[in-house]
């Protein structure tokens, strides 16, 4: 569905360097922290800013050359972006409708009651929790092939969360060859949707895996200085230094927990391997 | 294109029913308050109303809209030429709620305009319309909503300044040279001179939508 390889964009201070694919029937996310790279990256896969090199497939094609038809086979949230604030959804739904042949009438306007969206009033009244759930909405009803979803949660309480997750998972179940690409700061809203996982670090990719894998193989090692001095170093991607020694992060926990049967062996998440990627010194 | 339209007709709708309701009121207010030349309120209802489609740049601006609005199923070609066939609608729209209003008031006036003169006067209107959104329209996809604003006062105060210094200039423009030009242009009559300013309307806008697709074509979101 959308294949970048060796993406370079640069700015004035900062350098975007990726290279990233998602398959068909796949959910892949982005994460990384504030100003990493993920809405450049966004920006560039759907053709609004130029590129210095590399290489951008989306649907097969070069961004800048989808037609309209293609690009009715795709739905888009924006982290910082939407319909015009002077509009209400009253005007959206005829434009959606205008703009896409599949668009779901009926559907949009359920969603928008059970999200609670008023419909007679400006979306610039809106709080941020409406908006980013209206720009779900709106990219979930027109029978779109591939979503591209920067920060879709991002002002949402627990309960509406979980209610747009769902409706991604919905979105997934009706059709097998669909996928999403999805960035997001709130890794537990990934942990429980995504394939494969993308973290973002000062515009590069440091890691790419399967998410099953994050959570079931990789480990973060808690070992003092005598402990870390005798530690095989093989399989540790990330050291930490921290009062009491080092947190080291691996890719093989059962590894360490049969062979150092003393060590500390906590199970994979998202959020440690995020932090020891981004913030530890990688080995 | 349709979806576009749609959207600019609903962005407008709010405003601009009151923009164009004040607009007549100002405007038939002038005409029997300070007997105003019907034709002026021709000019004022056409331009203005023009002018506030260029604003419609700025709804869709507004928040970062730009940026997701690319992303729908439209192109950056399309999305101009939706501005300009938008435009266009919109100041033929106020042209004609303006020539309305007009002809009311020269009834009510009891001016005694003939009626080729009327309408002559009247395509003049749209004609300037035209210009104004020619200059100002590439302008607006091009900068901001604040920086365009200078750059239209700059772009307004440069054809003044041009206008003033050709004819500070036509003074040394050697006498048979100026005969000439001034036969011309009486030699083409009104009808012509009319036809004249239609073509460079139309010109202008032609150039006006070859700047702005070039600088769309270009544009970082």
């Amino acid at each position: 569905m959308l294949e970048i390889n060796g993406l370079v964009k640069k700015y004035k201070d900062f350098t975007l360097d990726c290279s990233m694919k998602v398959g068909r029937g796949c959910i892949t996310g982005l994460v990384g922290e504030n100003g990493a790279g993920k809405s450049t990256s966004f920006k560039a896969a759907l053709g609004l800013i130029s590129y210095d090199s590399g290489d951008i497939k989306l649907m097969g094609k070069a961004p800048s050359e989808l037609t309209e038809s293609e690009k009715q086979k795709i739905g888009v949230t924006l982290a910082e972006s939407g319909f015009s604030g002077y509009l209400k959804v009253k005007d959206i739904v005829p434009v959606m409708a205008a703009m896409y042949p599949e668009f779901e009438r009926e559907r949009f306007l359920s969603l928008c009651r059970r999200f609670s969206i008023p419909q007679d009033k400006c979306i610039k009244e809106f709080s941020t929790g409406m908006k980013a759930k209206l720009k779900v909405l709106a990219a979930v009803t027109h029978n779109a092939d591939f979503l591209l979803l920067d920060e879709p949660t991002t002002g949402l309480d627990v309960m509406a969360r979980e209610g747009i997750l769902d409706l991604f998972r919905e979105y997934m179940e009706e059709d097998e060859n669909r996928s999403i690409l999805i960035s997001s700061h709130i890794s537990s809203d990934l942990e429980g949707l995504c394939d494969d996982i993308y973290i973002i670090h000062e515009g590069k990719i440091v890691l790419h895996e399967e998410m099953d894998n994050l959570l079931n193989e990789y480990g973060l090692i808690k070992a003092d200085d005598r402990q870390y001095a005798k530690l095989d170093k093989e399989h540790i991607l990330s050291v930490r230094r921290t009062p009491y020694g080092y947190d080291c992060l691996t890719d093989q926990g059962r590894f360490y927990r049969e062979n150092y049967p003393d060590l500390v062996v906590e199970n994979g998440s998202l959020d440690e391997t995020i932090t020891m990627m981004t913030g530890g010194e990688r080995l | 294109m349709k979806g576009l339209l749609i959207k600019d007709i609903r962005l407008m709708k709010g405003q601009g029913v009151v923009l164009l309701a004040m607009l007549i009121l100002v405007a038939l207010f002038l005409g029997v308050v300070s007997d105003v030349d019907s034709l002026f309120v021709v000019a004022y209802v056409t331009i203005l109303l023009t002018m506030f489609v260029v604003s419609t740049i700025s709804y869709d601006e507004y928040d970062n809209g730009y940026l997701f609005l690319m992303t729908l199923p439209i192109t950056r070609k399309k999305y101009v030429n939706e501005k300009y066939i938008f435009g266009i609608l919109i100041s033929i729209f106020a042209w004609c709620v303006g020539m309305v209003t007009g002809t009311v008031l020269m009834i009510a006036q009891g001016a005694n305009t003939g009626a080729g003169e009327w309408i002559g006067g009247n395509l003049m209107c749209i004609c300037i319309a035209w210009v104004l959104m020619s200059i100002m329209m590439p302008l607006r996809f091009k900068f901001d909503s604040e920086k365009a604003r200078y750059a239209n006062i700059f772009m307004f105060a440069l054809i003044a300044a041009v206008a003033y210094g050709v004819s500070r200039i036509s003074q040394y423009v050697p006498e048979n040279i100026l005969g000439k030009v001034s036969g011309f242009f009486s030699s083409l009559g009104d009808n012509g001179i009319l036809a004249l300013c239609a073509g460079i309307a139309v010109a202008a806008l032609l150039v006006s939508y070859i700047c702005s697709q070039r600088i769309m074509a270009r544009k970082e979101f």
